[in-house]
């Protein structure tokens, strides 16, 4: 009897630590399509935040943004992580602790700091020169720097899983080095591949503030104009975007972690 | 059974025919060293040839060097020092992908990524066979190792024992000029092993490959082999068919090695006379060696106390009956012989029970530490 009192509390436990997390976000999606732009009643269902969302040249501009800054920065992190990821799975035996530390800092670093750290390295090469002008670029190297550990992560996760025989198996067939990559390694791990490319994309759409400190006048992501649009008041066009963000990252995290199930297979 | 039996004998005289077109590659080894680390030694001085078309097994305990030679044939170790030939041409420092030598692993290395299929045809595939004629060498395998419709399956649905067919097949499918098998049994279940020993040497003979076979499993290497050559501290102890590695072992580990207990220090010798702990015993052509073998299954055992010549008088402390035959500790004054009686409905010594031992002059060997 008390075991079942216990299991019902824990059940209801659950449930609590799961509306806790999701309430607030069910709250800005249905006040996304609050027919009134109060944020206190919900006055009738429509899509008029969303037409005008898409009236609004700035907030296109930053989406715009946002999509090229994470899917570019995904991909260079994707094939610098991945020469990292086997570089540390062929090297394991080796003693590489502290390298190992200093790839997987950033991951643990606060953002403010790492952002603040960029902010004034690009500073300073840009007085010496003239290179590295804030915006896009600058943008795309910061988040490139903290999506790498976790691209390297996936990756060497997923070799370290592998029988260590089928590298030398794939020798035995006949496959030359150049072979081995495209015929063995890529395919073994393209599942991790994917998953890394998508969790890369999320860290980079949800990133406010290393993006704030990289980016140029030209260059506000859709969180950069959040920021910036909240200070006169959270306008429903506000909810719309978020609702479309937490849209847009729900996807990518579920394809990253299907992908990542099925390593294991 | 017997009609099956019969059948795939006649079957195999005629692939035998078909097949053995290609000619197998023997192997030589020259002043083979290996050293792993500072202290490790792998290999030290390793001379051996395999000839063509012999199964030839690799037999040691674990560490003794086995596996790193079996490693160093396929290419994926490289030897500090000493030559290799296969089939006559030196491949010392060819890299494995441009060895005509394949390998059935220990762990299969079946890739988890491509399906039964895609697997077979890895190999045929890196060397740029186009697609039609690898689908007919990869069909023409899978008859011949029998794979039915285990081809279409992923690699995951299979079973330890057909993984260990698909390994074999995706090796031979390449037709390498020599096999190599490291302890693709070890991990199957007795009955299944010995039933994919005897289709291995069946793929063997109909081939006329030549496989190196490397195993800790002195059983299984007497069952396959042509030759076995016994390894410890990666040194070869000894080179020969089964029978002669068995019954003439070289030395006191070869003999220690193969199963045998019944090794007994020589105090005194005269001509055939041997004198040990057992007592005094007549050996024929005994040969040289500080050591005397006795094998258990060459002792015979008589009831009560009797007098002769090679015959000692002992008490029975321990049987083991295993059906087909009883295993013996006995007892000869201070010294324990073991003894192995077939089990023929005569009476079986038991436990208490004062006999005597008897064995003939020839059974007798002799031995070096």
């Amino acid at each position: 009897m008390r075991k079942r009192t216990l299991k019902r509390g824990l059940t209801g436990f659950w449930w609590f630590t799961l509306a806790f997390l999701y309430l607030p976000l069910a709250v800005v999606m249905l006040f996304s399509f609050n027919a009134s732009n109060s944020a206190a009643r919900f006055t009738g269902f429509s899509l008029r935040w969303y037409e005008r969302l898409l009236g609004n040249e700035e907030i296109l501009s930053a989406f715009a943004n946002s999509m090229v800054l994470a899917i570019v920065s995904s991909v260079i992190a994707l094939g610098v992580g991945c020469l990292i990821g086997y570089g540390m799975y062929r090297h394991r035996h080796r003693k590489l602790g502290w390298l190992i530390v200093l790839i997987y800092l950033p991951i643990v670093l606060p953002d403010i700091v790492f952002g603040i750290s960029e902010m004034a390295f690009f500073v300073q090469i840009h007085r010496l020169t003239g290179l590295f002008q804030p915006g896009l670029g600058t943008m795309i190297i910061a988040h490139v720097t903290f999506q790498i550990p976790f691209v390297a992560l996936i990756v060497y996760s997923r070799f370290v899983g592998l029988d260590p025989t089928l590298f030398e198996a794939a020798k035995d067939l006949y496959a030359t080095p150049a072979k081995r990559v495209i015929h063995f390694m890529l395919p073994t791990i393209k599942p991790a591949l994917i998953s890394a490319f998508f969790l890369s994309f999320t860290l980079s759409v949800d990133d406010f503030v290393i993006s704030f400190f990289t980016a140029g006048p030209e260059s506000a992501t859709l969180p950069i104009y959040i920021w910036g649009a909240i200070k006169k008041g959270v306008s429903p066009e506000i909810n719309a975007i978020a609702t479309l963000m937490i849209g847009a990252v729900a996807i990518a995290a579920i394809i990253s972690l299907m992908f990542s199930r099925r390593r294991q297979a | 059974m017997n009609d099956t039996l019969t059948l795939d004998a006649a079957e195999a005289s005629r692939a035998e025919a078909a097949e053995s077109t290609r000619e197998a590659s023997s192997i030589e080894m020259q002043g083979l060293h290996k050293r792993f680390g500072r202290d490790t030694v792998a290999l030290d001085g390793v001379a051996l040839v395999i000839e063509a078309g012999e199964f030839f097994t690799l037999l040691g305990p674990s560490g003794c060097g086995k596996t790193t030679l079996l490693r160093i044939l396929a290419g994926l170790e490289e030897a500090d020092d000493g030559r290799l030939a296969i089939g006559g041409r030196d491949v010392t420092e060819v890299p494995p992908h441009k060895r005509s030598v394949n390998t059935v692993f220990q762990s299969y290395a079946l890739f988890p990524h491509l399906s039964v299929r895609e697997n077979l045809a890895f190999g045929l595939k890196m060397r740029g066979m186009p697609p039609g004629e690898r689908e007919a060498r990869v069909a023409k395998i899978a008859e011949f190792i029998k794979l039915g419709d285990l081809v279409d399956r992923r690699v995951d649905q299979l079973s330890g024992g057909q993984r260990q067919r698909i390994a074999l097949a995706r090796a031979l499918v390449n037709e390498p000029d020599v096999l190599l098998l490291d302890e693709p049994l070890s991990a199957l279940d007795a009955g299944l092993r010995s039933q994919l020993q005897v289709e291995l040497l069946r793929v063997q003979k109909r081939l006329g490959m030549t496989f190196v076979f490397v195993t800790h499993d002195q059983q299984e290497a007497m069952v396959m082999s042509d030759r076995i050559a016994v390894l410890n501290g990666g040194v070869i102890q000894q080179v020969g068919p089964p029978r002669e590695v068995y019954e003439h072992p070289a030395n006191a580990f070869v003999a220690r090695f193969m199963g045998h207990d019944n090794l007994y220090p020589i105090s005194a010798r005269d001509g055939d006379r041997l004198t040990t702990s057992l007592g005094e015993l007549t050996a024929e052509a005994a040969g040289e060696g500080d050591l005397l073998l006795i094998r258990p299954e060459t002792l015979d055992l008589l009831p009560g106390e009797q007098a002769g010549e090679n015959q000692l008088p002992a008490t029975v402390s321990e049987r083991l009956y295993r059906g087909s035959h009883a295993e013996y500790r006995l007892e000869v004054g201070e010294t324990t012989l073991q003894a192995t009686l077939n089990n023929r409905g005569r009476r079986l010594p038991e436990v208490g029970d004062r006999v005597t031992v008897k064995v003939a002059p020839e059974d007798l060997v002799t031995l070096s530490e």
